[in-house]
């Protein structure tokens, strides 16, 4: 969900946003004290961007973000929202006063690019589509608020993870998986995605790059007759039954296998490897792939996959 | 008009229903999974097949047509009813509001849908809900000192829309992320296999619009005429139209709830059919029910099959299909009528 939502995948989604714009004197004032003696005065429109910022110890230079950005990282909630990813109030970023305002190419926020070019501010557009595209946003966000060293740590330690995670999956079975989205209506995670990448990189088999690149809605009888040995259900409801529940990701997931086992077919229902993850854990585009990567190789091969992640973690490290 | 005899009636009902037959078993045939006619024919009548045919015929491509025929038999009839009711020849389903209530109350659950967890029926419930709200509404507007007439009634159901449509852009506006593409689904429609939990509401609803359509099938005809002509002719004008709108509006609230906003069903196979079968409402009304039934499931069809993997919302295949249908009828008709 959050991928999607931190792409900017299509102009339906347009639809999903206006956002409450606080044009208080309350915000002119925050703007005004506010940014940390030596960084940046940053406007991030972007969650994925957002994170990465505060993942390296810059969230002050932050003096505005997005709702969605707000709403996923706690400790910005008290930050001055300028509006929804797809429709942000210009004018708020404006009254900010910002050095840089940070967004994700993609057909909605091209035209918010080029509007704020227009007004005079700098704007630092990014891509976060692939696996790459996410470590050299990390590198170019270090450079901007001063933190190459934080910024080269966090590099270092998804692409350390990555290669443990390769060897210590390697030669082990390889389920046919799909990652749901939503789930009415069916989106999927399909080829050319920074998911398809981690899924592979865990030893799956990503079912939904078979429909088209991206994140596409998928059909249903599509999905059954694909038979998914392992159905990763990051929708909403999955995790809105999940907070419901006040309990473990175990609720979640016997909920999602509720669902799913409508279609008894599936391979996945018939062994219950239906599995519900925190979206927000698992499928922004930030500066945490190392956990999203850890979190996929527990829910295709087990807890047990973790000791011999740390295991080829250590080799690795052993002089 | 061609008068209306009981063997034109079987005679064409029964035509129609033999292609209704056909359109629902080529739809239970056809789909991303290739699957042949006999292994549809054992999973649905021997309840033979592997499990995963087992499931793609029954649990996904069955339900599907159930809505289908159910949404598309309400639309339709709708459209003839409220066509003569108003004598619009514009006028649809949507026309008095009713639907607006619908989408209404189901996209506030559908918006919520970011704050609470709510059960997957929560929002064809809500929305039906909303559809019986509007219909109190209308019903009480058209109460009043004799009922309201067909302009009435008609800018009732504008304004009625025009509050939906403004309550709806708000709620999308706020909704959340995957919340808004919901909402985006239900304004142009869809049809989903999960929203067959809701089928008997739906089917209850429509088996209640109907009967009392075809029932009222005779004072229809008279009350296209003007409510003058309809009274004179000994049609107690005020007591059927209300039943004929509150029968017809809580069959749209039920095809609301589990469609969202399916256009051009309910405008254009009514229109279509008058040009080939007449305006009796006799036969119109039942022929109406069966061919939008079979136009929505074929429809639905395209929607499921066209592209590999993918679904497009059914609402933009009729539109589709619809639109040059019924502007190439139409041109057919003004030729024939322009012919010494």
């Amino acid at each position: 969900m959050i991928a999607a939502m931190s792409l900017g995948l299509s102009s339906i989604h347009r639809l999903s946003r206006l956002g409450f714009v606080p044009f208080t004197a309350l915000v002119v004032l925050f703007a005004a004290v506010s940014g940390a003696a030596g960084l940046p005065r940053l406007v991030s429109l972007n969650p994925s961007l957002t994170a990465i910022v505060e993942r390296l110890g810059a969230a002050e230079a932050l003096v505005g973000v997005d709702d969605y950005s707000a709403q996923i990282t706690p400790a910005l909630a008290d930050r001055p929202r300028v509006g929804g990813l797809f429709d942000p109030s210009l004018e708020a970023v404006m009254a900010l006063r910002p050095d840089r305002v940070l967004l994700v190419a993609g057909l909605e926020q091209e035209s918010h690019a080029k509007a704020l070019r227009q007004l005079g501010l700098e704007v630092e557009v990014f891509e976060n589509e692939r696996y790459e595209q996410v470590l050299a946003n990390i590198e170019r966000i270090g450079r901007l608020v001063g933190r190459e060293g934080p910024a080269a740590e966090r590099i270092g330690a998804i692409r350390a993870l990555r290669a443990a995670v390769e060897r210590a999956t390697h030669g082990r079975p390889q389920p046919r998986t799909v990652i749901v989205l939503d789930r009415s209506p069916l989106y999927l995670v399909g080829a050319e995605t920074f998911l398809d990448e981690l899924l592979r990189a865990v030893g799956a088999v990503n079912l939904g790059a078979e429909v088209a690149r991206g994140y596409p809605r998928g059909s249903l009888e599509w999905l059954v007759a694909a038979g998914p040995e392992l159905v990763l259900d990051l929708s909403p409801q999955a995790e809105l039954a999940a907070e419901a529940e006040r309990d473990e990701a175990a609720s979640a997931s016997a909920g999602a296998l509720a669902f799913w086992a409508r279609w008894p077919s599936l391979p996945a229902v018939k062994t219950r490897r239906v599995l519900a993850l925190d979206a927000t854990r698992v499928s922004l585009p930030g500066p945490d792939l190392d956990r999203a990567l850890r979190e996929l190789a527990v829910a295709v091969h087990g807890a047990g996959i973790e000791a011999a992640i740390e295991r080829e973690l250590a080799r690795r490290e052993a002089p | 008009m061609i008068r209306l005899t009981p063997a034109r009636l079987f005679a064409v009902l029964g035509g129609m229903t033999v292609v209704l037959v056909v359109i629902v078993l080529s739809a239970l045939a056809t789909g991303p999974a290739p699957l042949s006619l006999a292994e549809v024919f054992g999973a649905l009548v021997l309840g033979e097949g592997s499990d995963a045919t087992r499931d793609i015929v029954l649990g996904v491509r069955l339900p599907r047509v159930a809505l289908g025929l159910l949404v598309g038999a309400a639309l339709a009839t709708a459209g003839a009813v409220f066509q003569a009711l108003l004598r619009n020849p514009l006028a649809d389903p949507y026309v008095l509001g009713v639907s607006g209530g619908a989408a209404l109350a189901g996209i506030a659950v559908l918006a919520l849908g970011s704050v609470v967890a709510l059960p997957t029926q929560s929002v064809p419930l809500a929305a039906f809900v909303g559809g019986i709200v509007a219909t109190g509404l209308l019903y009480w507007v058209s109460g009043g000192r004799g009922g309201s007439g067909p302009t009435g009634l008609l800018l009732t159901g504008v304004v009625f829309n025009a509050v939906a449509s403004a309550g709806i852009v708000f709620l999308a506006s706020v909704a959340g992320f995957f919340e808004g593409s919901r909402i985006f689904l239900w304004l142009i429609g869809q049809l989903s296999a999960v929203e067959i939990d809701a089928a008997g509401l739906v089917a209850a609803s429509v088996a209640l619009g109907l009967t009392v359509a075809c029932v009222l099938a005779r004072s229809l005809n008279l009350l296209a005429l003007g409510d003058e002509s309809a009274s004179e002719l000994g049609v107690p004008v005020d007591s059927h139209r209300r039943a004929l709108l509150l029968a017809t509006s809580l069959m749209v609230g039920g095809a609301v709830s589990v469609s969202g906003l399916i256009g051009f069903v309910g405008l254009i196979v009514p229109h279509a059919l008058r040009l080939v079968i007449g305006s009796d409402h006799r036969l119109l009304v039942p022929a109406t029910a069966i061919t939008g039934a079979g136009f929505l499931v074929l429809s639905d069809t395209l929607a499921r099959s066209l592209i590999e993997g993918r679904e497009l919302p059914v609402g933009a295949v009729t539109a589709l299909l619809g639109g040059p249908l019924f502007i190439l009828l139409l041109r057919r008709s003004q030729s024939r009528s322009r012919l010494p």
